[in-house]
């Protein structure tokens, strides 16, 4: 039987496969798995460790994450104060950007990974390779430099500020992130992920027009991807759509991995790919929490269906609700492994 | 009569530019368009508008719904004191995200929009307690509480749009007050409204203007 790592190599390589990859993004889960408090769970990089090595020999599924939650980025830029719930992931609580004067004054830390914010992320991601390292990919969230000012002062005042805000101060802030964000990948590439998630919900036409997302996503994303080369990268819009851009963004950056949104046409993802690279089909995984058994291993079937002739394909999930019942999971898992078969 | 303005001004809106819009507006009223004309000829058209491109698969995205919505209230807020005669009231709605929700984009959309349609809208803020919705809607006599939530848990956690719900059945208020949800968890699952006890949803903010204008008439002693 093959491991993760080669049945995402084979997937990415087009090179035969038992099956699949199957990629379940469970994070939170872990703190249950362990019988703790969210809160006291991302604490601690062993209890994330041991949370994700327990998920994924529990259920199977081939990927493992260094990620805790997505606002430790917005705590390695200077937050002090999450919030932290019973059944979610935490909220950045402070935005360390609450008017333009506040721009000056954010530093990007000269290492990293000797911020103690990153240190439990560290241990986390040393305890994963040392137990999983070459048999299951490690994942690694990395935000882009055009979203990464939603974490330090809100979607909403980002959104204005792109819009209607001065020039030079925009440019300024995203100067800061893009330099942030070279010094992250180049941490997590040190510290050993293997797959780099580059998410950018601004490089989705849902959140912009066309037009703008030409004049201004678009050359971030390849500032980004220039400097830090498409190695394990792969292109994630938060769960929105992107169809759209996969071809300008391909041949501008190279990038090779496509995690669609669950509201965008896996087959037309597929067909626009066209074998550059390797197609993610994304199950609606906010849905499924009320979804009984038998409509979570329909809808596996029609998304696999669509997306797994010819290969290059991987099968995978956002990031999964708190709330989905364990039935469900499993019930998707299974389906996974038998549609996802190249045995049959 | 007014063509060019109009396209010039949804041209501006489409490709999220404020301040071409916005002269258009100025370049509007030096021509001689009236306040009135402004809002419901330029403005609230513009907002419909995006609306049926939503709809109609024309790729509306979320720029431009921000921008529609904060242009719209700017314009008619400028407006409104040189109407002719001052517009009726259409209700007052208080609005919030749930506890445990920090994220208040979708519901800034809204309110832009309400403006506009000239809904009296009390901004609540972010994270309130389901308490404090029903208890501000008494207060101010409004037929309707929106619910704005980004993350699931928030959307479907207990003390969310479901103990909005229960205070209002438990004071008897169910009669008098509409509950409108919003937010990405509604998106990826249209029935979830329901499952937490709201009475309508919205897909986006844009929407989310004519669909309380709805819900106010449904409740209008």
């Amino acid at each position: 039987m093959m491991n993760g790592m080669e049945r995402l190599a084979a997937a990415i390589n087009g090179t035969p496969a038992d099956r699949i990859p199957v990629f379940c993004n469970l994070l939170d889960q872990g703190a249950a798995e362990l019988g703790m408090s969210i809160r006291e769970y991302y604490s601690n990089g062993e209890h994330v460790a041991t949370g994700q090595l327990r998920m994924r020999e529990k259920y199977g599924y081939d990927n493992l994450w260094s990620l805790f939650y997505v606002g430790k980025e917005a705590e390695l830029l200077g937050c002090r104060h999450m919030v932290f719930a019973a059944d979610g992931p935490p909220n950045v609580g402070e935005m360390i950007i609450k008017t333009y004067d506040d721009i000056a004054g954010i530093r990007v830390p000269d290492d990293i990974t000797s911020h103690p914010a990153f240190a439990e992320e560290l241990k986390c991601l040393s305890i994963l390779r040392r137990e999983a390292g070459g048999k299951y990919p490690v994942c690694a969230y990395i935000t882009s430099t055009m979203t990464l000012p939603s974490l330090l002062m809100g979607m909403e005042k980002w959104l204005e500020m792109l819009l209607c805000g001065p020039a030079d101060l925009r440019d300024e802030l995203l100067a800061k992130c893009h330099e942030f964000f070279v010094k992250e990948v180049q941490a997590y590439r040190a510290a050993g992920a293997d797959v780099l998630v580059y998410s950018n919900p601004f490089g989705s036409t849902d959140f912009v027009s066309m037009k703008y997302f030409m004049e201004h996503t678009l050359p971030w994303i390849e500032k980004d991807i220039k400097a830090v080369g498409t190695e394990g990268m792969v292109y994630y819009c938060g769960s929105a759509r992107f169809n759209r851009v996969i071809d300008i963004v391909q041949q501008r950056t190279g990038i090779g991995v496509w995690y669609l949104s669950p509201l965008d046409d896996v087959a037309e993802g597929k067909r626009l790919i066209a074998g550059r690279g390797l197609c993610c089909g994304i199950i609606n995984d906010i849905e499924m929490i009320d979804w009984q058994p038998d409509r979570v291993r329909q809808e596996v079937k029609r998304i696999i269906g669509a997306g797994k002739p010819g290969g290059k394909f991987l099968f995978g999930t956002l990031v999964m609700p708190f709330a989905i019942p364990e039935e469900n999971i499993r019930a998707m898992l299974e389906a996974a492994y038998e549609y996802g078969s190249f045995e049959n | 009569m007014y063509d060019q303005i109009i396209t010039a001004y949804n041209e501006a809106i489409f490709d999220t530019d404020r301040d071409r819009a916005l002269q258009v507006v100025r370049q509007a009223e030096q021509d001689g368009m009236s306040p009135e004309d402004i809002v419901f000829k330029l403005v609230m058209p513009a907002i419909e508008l995006m609306l049926a491109s939503v709809s109609e698969q024309m790729n509306a995205n979320l720029a431009q719904h921000f921008l529609t919505s904060q242009i719209a209230a700017e314009v008619v807020e400028e407006m409104l004191p040189r109407f002719r005669q001052a517009p009726e009231a259409c209700g007052t709605i208080v609005i919030g995200t749930s506890p445990g929700d920090f994220h208040g984009l979708g519901k800034r959309i809204v309110i832009g929009c309400l403006k506009a349609h000239m809904i009296e809208t009390i901004d609540l803020g972010l994270n309130v307690a389901p308490e404090r919705f029903v208890d501000e809607a008494v207060a101010h006599g409004a037929g309707v509480i929106g619910i704005s939530s980004m993350m699931v848990h928030t959307a479907r956690g207990e003390n969310g749009c479901r103990m909005v719900r229960q205070i209002l059945r438990e004071r008897g208020l169910e009669g008098k007050i509409r509950i409108i949800v919003g937010g990405a968890p509604y998106r990826f699952d249209a029935r979830l409204f329901k499952e937490v006890g709201a009475d309508a949803w919205a897909e986006n903010g844009i929407a989310a203007g004519s669909v309380i204008a709805d819900l106010l008439q449904e409740v209008r002693p």
